[in-house]
């Protein structure tokens, strides 16, 4: 029985690599596999705590939800990632700079 | 007839001003399209009917008539214009018309087929009218406008043919000095407004007058003498007074026909009108400068006169030389005889220049185009008497009125001054006696160089062409000899007097009578004429027996013959001392303009531009300075905070779990 | 020996994660992200949770990591030149501001943990715990989940049925070349 606190460790090394991934790639699918990173460790989260909860199965019915919908919106960010590039020629996200002032 | 058209002297002297002038606007109208001068012609016969039916006979000898209306404000002043008829006005305007007339018909042939017709008649019209209105105004300053007026109509027709480089300079010639004299008559119009309040001439110089009275009181004050000097001034230019003749002898280069009228008969005695018409403001010192002046006029003019080879130089001279004896006549107070003089040398000098005008016109047609020999020369002149007896005959009347012969009008005139200025100067005595002397040898001067025009265009042999081609040479036309025989006609005794010896009982004598203040010597009646005539008689045989019978006693280089030719090189003079010291003096003000006020203007400039460079580094340095301090700052924050708006998305996340991190960090530690 | 292999999956899951982040050339790093699924639902595992880690598996190994490959294979020869920057060294270095967010993150969220483990534990969690509540390994999930999802769950499961089939036409459409696009 491993104690909630290590999966919370874990979790949080993970989200933090995530976010690292998310702020500093310059490539837009590394920036998607960061977000990958940050949803599983959040999932972690949900299936650690929902081993408490023996009524509801709330967490391992939620963490499924979040695989499911990680996984469209991975589908969604790809398709986008290439309309990206077929108008910018590029994706990078430091060249594309439409929302500056 | 009379009572019929029964006009008023003002009405028809106005219509007489009119006429030319309605001409003048009609022919400026039409401009090229009316070649004839019909118009022109029209309006001086209807002005010379007007003038002498309905202005000159109720006028004369008859009671002034005035007629005034107010012209301008000028504050309180108010000036007037209007028209004074009296002897004098009537007489000028009527004899104006009678110059005219005549001019007018002769010009049509004479300026027959010239390209610039059309300027001529418009500005002979014009002239006309400046003329007969500068006679009848009653007031000085209108008496100025038409002064200019005329003076303008002058220039434009000396500088007639404009494309002559000799006639442009004339114009101009004539226009400065004319100027000058312009402005001595504004002076003393100033002069005279200053001190009396007005400038109306029956005002001041009338006979019902307060001021009449008082004039001959104020003659001892300072400013009278001015006021004098300075219409003195005036007339001088305009009558071509030594030194400001210079203007005349070049102002020849217009149309022969403008010389006679403008340049011997009308325009240049304007100036002895003036003197007659302000004689009332002279004192005894002006007056004695008057008779100088016209003195030293007529003995230089007549001096000049012997020695040109130009026809119209000679007759140049002698105008100048007869408007010296007018003036001579107004300085010792005979003005009456000088307007007598006046009008009888309008008649025998326009004829006189008509005459000349048809020379030249028949040796212009004469002389092929390619002999580049002047028409007016009188070396190339010579036996014409055959070839134009009617000139000839009328040439010989008008030299002989000049000369001042028996039965000629002259005679009358010139007695009359030359008895005038003994009388006046026996009554001074002393050095004053030199004046009359002068003006007997001076008499005696222009019957020789008259004569010796003469002999030197009608006797010997033509100098140009053999006799078998006289038949290029011919009488003048019947459109100019006409109105010369008309003016020789006016040049005989009979018209002013019918007593051919005595000029006392001559009608325009009576007519302008004055008291003199001199007593009449009876003797000098007798003894001036035979003196005269004698002297005359000798002129002209002296000029017979040189220029005709060949016996020239001088070199052709004579020393005295050159310096008369070159008219004592005034005209040198003038240019080397006025025209030259004006340059210089130009060149220094320039010199001074350019160095000292031009350099005080700079250093003043240097040093505000010193200033304001201290100011505007002051300016942008330290006030500017704290502005831009405070601008720079406001744009690097603005900056910070911009580079934040880069639109790059990873940068906007970064920044918001920046700050959820510290969100948080503050729960925690809160 | 259960803490052992969980430390083991940990230590695989964070060590590829970080590999994941640090590499420079794109497709390894996506072989790597590999990796770390199947230790992060080897973890499920542990938290017993075994039809999630099933779940794990087919969908993000079958299908996202496929698609993502997929993607990356698929587009054109730019796309590849530009993601696989190979020059310079083998492992990109790290950008400072984004390392000390993250280990801001971390710093806060450990810190949180250490706490949390010190003093605070949930009622209902207490609660369940005295109450026998808790799931077991000898539960059967499987069982126990499908009765929810169609009686307690029935509404959100709808709803992300539909939304995934939204998701995945939309995402269709929106990759679809065309000049509408």
């Amino acid at each position: 029985m491993i104690p909630i606190t290590h999966f919370l460790a874990v979790s949080a090394c993970i989200f933090c690599i995530g976010l690292y991934a998310v702020i500093s790639k310059r490539n837009a699918i590394m920036i998607l596999v960061g977000i990958e990173l940050m949803i599983n460790a959040a999932i972690l989260n949900l299936v650690a705590f929902g081993r408490y909860d023996k009524a509801d199965y709330g967490g391992q019915v939620f963490a499924l939800f979040a695989i499911v919908l990680a996984a469209a919106a991975v589908a969604v960010g790809l398709s986008i990632i290439l309309m990206t590039y077929r108008k910018y020629k590029t994706i990078n996200p430091d060249q594309i700079t439409d929302l500056r002032d | 007839m009379m009572n019929l058209l029964h006009i008023s002297p003002i009405h028809a002297s106005l219509a007489v001003l009119l006429f030319p002038l309605a001409a003048f606007l009609y022919q400026a109208l039409r401009g090229k399209q009316d070649q004839s001068g019909i118009v022109g012609l029209l309006g001086i016969l209807l002005s010379t009917a007007a003038s002498a039916f309905f202005v000159f006979f109720p006028i004369w000898q008859q009671t002034p008539v005035e007629a005034t209306a107010s012209w301008f404000t000028v504050g309180k002043h108010t000036f007037s214009a209007g028209i004074l008829l009296n002897n004098l006005t009537v007489l000028m305007q009527l004899l104006v018309c009678i110059i005219a007339l005549p001019v007018h018909i002769y010009s049509r042939v004479y300026m027959k087929g010239d390209p610039g017709i059309h300027r001529y008649w418009m500005y002979l019209s014009l002239f006309c009218f400046a003329m007969l209105a500068l006679c009848v105004a009653n007031n000085l300053l209108l008496m100025y406008v038409f002064w200019e007026l005329v003076g303008f109509a002058s220039y434009l027709l000396i500088g007639f043919w404009f494309t002559k480089d000799a006639a442009v300079q004339a114009n101009k010639k004539a226009f400065i000095v004319n100027r000058i004299g312009d402005i001595g008559f504004l002076i003393g119009i100033a002069l005279v407004y200053a001190h009396m309040g007005t400038l109306n001439l029956s005002e001041l110089f009338g006979k019902q007058s307060p001021l009449f009275e008082q004039i001959p009181l104020w003659h001892t004050e300072r400013w009278m003498t001015y006021a004098g000097l300075a219409f003195f001034v005036g007339a001088m230019a305009k009558s071509a007074q030594f030194p400001f003749h210079v203007w005349l002898p070049d102002a020849m280069e217009g149309p022969t026909s403008v010389s006679s009228l403008i340049h011997a008969a009308t325009m240049v005695a304007a100036g002895v009108f003036l003197l007659a018409t302000v004689f009332p403001l002279f004192n005894e010192s002006i007056l004695l400068v008057i008779a100088i002046i016209g003195t030293i006029t007529a003995l230089t003019a007549s001096y000049f006169a012997l020695a040109q080879q130009d026809i119209k130089k000679v007759l140049a001279f002698s105008t100048i030389s007869q408007l010296g004896f007018m003036v001579v006549a107004v300085g010792i107070g005979a003005w009456n005889a000088a307007i007598f003089h006046l009008v009888t040398h309008a008649f025998f000098k326009c004829l006189l220049f008509l005459c000349a005008g048809a020379i030249i016109h028949e040796m212009a047609h004469a002389i092929p185009a390619a002999a580049k020999v002047d028409p007016q020369d009188m070396r190339n002149m010579g036996g014409l008497r055959r070839f134009m007896p009617y000139t000839f005959i009328l040439m010989v009347i008008a030299s002989l009125a000049l000369a001042g012969f028996p039965l000629t009008s002259g005679f009358l005139s010139k007695d009359s001054i030359v008895i005038a200025a003994f009388e006046w100067a026996v009554e001074r005595g002393g050095t004053y006696l030199i004046i009359p002397i002068v003006l007997v040898l001076v008499s005696f001067l222009t019957a020789f160089y008259i004569g010796r025009m003469i002999f030197k265009v009608f006797f010997g042999k033509p100098k140009l062409w053999s006799d078998e081609k006289v038949t290029v040479f011919h009488e003048a036309p019947k459109g100019m000899w006409i109105p010369m025989a008309f003016l020789g006609l006016c040049s005989l005794f009979f018209v002013f007097s019918f007593n051919p010896i005595s000029h006392q009982n001559a009608a325009l004598m009576q007519g302008l009578t004055l008291l003199t203040g001199f007593q009449p010597i009876d003797s000098l009646h007798m003894f001036i004429p035979i003196v005269l005539i004698t002297g005359s008689a000798i002129g002209w045989w002296l000029g017979y027996r040189w220029y005709v019978q060949g016996k020239y006693p001088f070199q052709e280089n004579n020393a005295w013959v050159q310096h008369a030719q070159k008219q004592a090189y005034i005209n040198e003079f003038y240019q080397f001392i006025i025209v030259r010291s004006t340059l210089y003096l130009s060149r220094g003000l320039y010199w001074f303009d350019h160095y000292i006020v031009d350099g005080l203007t700079n250093g003043a400039a240097s040093v505000t531009r010193a200033v304001g460079r201290v100011s505007a580094w002051v300016d942008r340095n330290l006030v500017d300075g704290l502005v831009n301090l405070v601008a720079q700052t406001s744009y690097y924050a603005g900056h910070l905070l911009r580079w934040v708006q880069n639109g790059r998305l990873q940068n906007y996340m970064g920044f918001a779990f920046t700050m959820v991190l510290f969100g948080i960090l503050y729960l925690v530690l809160r | 020996m259960d803490l052992f292999l969980f430390y083991t999956f940990a230590f695989l899951a964070i060590t590829s994660a970080l590999l994941v982040v640090s590499l420079k050339n794109t497709a390894r790093a996506l072989f790597l992200f590999f990796i770390v699924l199947f230790a992060m639902a080897g973890l499920y595992l542990f938290a017993l949770a075994d039809f999630v880690a099933i779940t794990q598996v087919l969908v993000y190994v079958g299908g996202v990591l496929i698609l993502m490959i997929f993607a990356f294979m698929l587009s054109n020869k730019e796309l590849l030149s530009d993601l696989q920057d190979l020059s310079g060294s083998f492992i990109q270095l790290p950008n400072w501001q984004s390392l000390a967010l993250s280990l801001g993150f971390l710093g806060l969220m450990g810190y949180g943990i250490w706490q949390w483990d010190q003093a605070y534990s949930p009622s209902w969690m207490e609660q369940n715990i005295r109450t026998g509540q808790i799931i077991l390994s000898r539960d059967n999930n499987i069982n126990q989940l499908g009765m929810l999802f169609m009686s307690r769950y029935i509404l959100p499961f709808e709803i992300i049925s539909i939304f995934l089939m939204m998701t995945l036409i939309g995402a269709a459409h929106i990759a679809r070349k065309g000049d509408e696009a």
